[in-house]
């Protein structure tokens, strides 16, 4: 999977977790970048190229969940970790977030154990990714 | 009193203070940017902890940063307006630990400043009417000997990195800010409530919300402590620790190399004049 696809699936997989619940918080949006970039490891151009309007506009949550369903394994953990991070960042889940969630762990073939594995993963990782502007210097 | 002509007249009337500290900052701009910086650093300090004191009196004694993000939290402070206070900081900070500026570099953050301070003082006096006049440039003194190639160097290293930190930013944000994340959220949310339905009609099993509310509510000292998933955390901690600090090492690597750049500018600048 190319990094293009990779921060597409998580970007839409991210923004629809932060949609999910109340307004998007600047502590989810912040975790969100972050995670692309420092965990999922992708880079600034692919991350940029992804949230391109022209080409995430005509994307859908089927789309979303058919390309979540193509990534590896590890690739699809970290992915889950992220999205769950979102809702830990923010510190409260919607109805429609845990909907997203479990459609998402069913598209990546995930079972109950690793969901769980992801979730506290997520707990840790929410807790420690400080705001945008302090991790970009200074 | 304050005397007038200057770029920041109008905020006397709300904050003296303030005010004063912009009026130094602009004063120093030409003549001795890291004073000029240290104002601003001030100045955006001593609006923040204000503003703060007002909402959130336990974090008066915070670190910028922390006051800042608990703004930005409040909904008080826009995204851009923090921007440009985190620039202040960010420039400011350098300056206290004795990186040598330019005169490009404060005068951007003066700009910054006059556009935080329209929202400083709406921010202070609600309903307030704040429309002061276009930010105008201090002139240099008369018979400044700034050598003028230097200072376009100087600017075009400032124009390179204001680019590589937007570039950097725009990675980083969740919305881009051509986005109306109003009705994204609306599409978004229409489309996870129909694919709710047809799950919910095909029997799709829910995960387990309970377990996730319970993770919520645990210390993350109980979390990494708990023997079914204690050892697993703990190296998720550890990965993501390094991962992380590789991530804020590059970028502190690329703002120190700014910053050495930026000072042999400045050394040369005052070799010259």
């Amino acid at each position: 999977m190319s990094e293009l696809s990779l921060a597409t699936t998580w970007f839409l997989a991210a923004r629809t977790m932060a949609c999910g619940g109340d307004e998007p918080s600047i502590a989810e949006e912040a975790a969100a970048g972050l995670f692309a970039r420092a965990i999922l490891g992708l880079d600034e151009e692919s991350c940029i190229a992804a949230k391109e309007q022209a080409h995430m506009q005509p994307l859908t949550l089927i789309d979303c969940m058919s390309m979540a369903g193509q990534l590896p394994r590890g690739t699809a953990d970290q992915v889950m970790t992220g999205v769950m991070m979102i809702a830990y960042a923010a510190a409260s889940m919607h109805p429609l977030q845990v909907r997203w969630a479990s459609m998402l762990a069913s598209a990546m073939c995930m079972t109950e154990s690793r969901f769980q594995r992801c979730c506290v993963n997520a707990r840790v990782v929410a807790s420690m990714l400080p705001h945008e502007q302090e991790a970009i210097g200074g | 009193m304050a005397e007038s002509g200057g770029n920041f007249d109008f905020l006397f009337k709300y904050d003296d203070r303030v005010a004063h500290l912009a009026r130094q900052a602009e004063t120093y701009v030409h003549s001795d940017p890291d004073s000029a910086l240290f104002k601003l650093r001030l100045m955006v300090e001593t609006m923040a902890r204000t503003l703060v004191d007002m909402q959130a009196p336990h974090l008066v004694d915070s670190d910028l940063s922390i006051m800042l993000r608990s703004l930005q939290r409040s909904g008080l402070l826009g995204a851009r307006d923090a921007d440009h206070m985190h620039a202040i900081r960010r420039d400011g900070n350098a300056a206290v630990h004795g990186y040598d500026s330019t005169t490009p570099t404060a005068m951007r953050r003066l700009r910054d400043a006059w556009r935080v301070s329209r929202w400083y003082a709406r921010s202070v006096r609600r309903g307030a009417k704040v429309d002061p006049p276009p930010f105008q440039a201090p002139p240099p003194p008369a018979g400044d000997a700034s050598d003028a190639a230097t200072q376009d160097r100087a600017e075009a290293l400032e124009e390179a990195v204001e680019a590589r930190r937007s570039q950097t930013r725009k990675a980083l944000l969740l919305f881009s800010d051509q986005d109306d994340v109003k009705a994204m959220r609306w599409r978004l949310r229409g489309e996870l409530r129909s694919l709710e339905t047809v799950a919910a009609a095909a029997g799709e099993p829910v995960v387990d919300a309970d377990f996730v509310a319970l993770v919520m509510a645990m210390d993350l000292e109980q979390i990494l402590e708990h023997p079914a998933w204690g050892r697993s955390s703990r190296e998720a901690k550890g990965d993501v620790e390094k991962q992380f600090e590789a991530f804020k090492a590059a970028h502190e690597a690329a703002e120190r190399e700014y910053l050495s750049q930026r000072a042999a500018i400045a050394a040369e600048s005052r070799r010259g004049g």
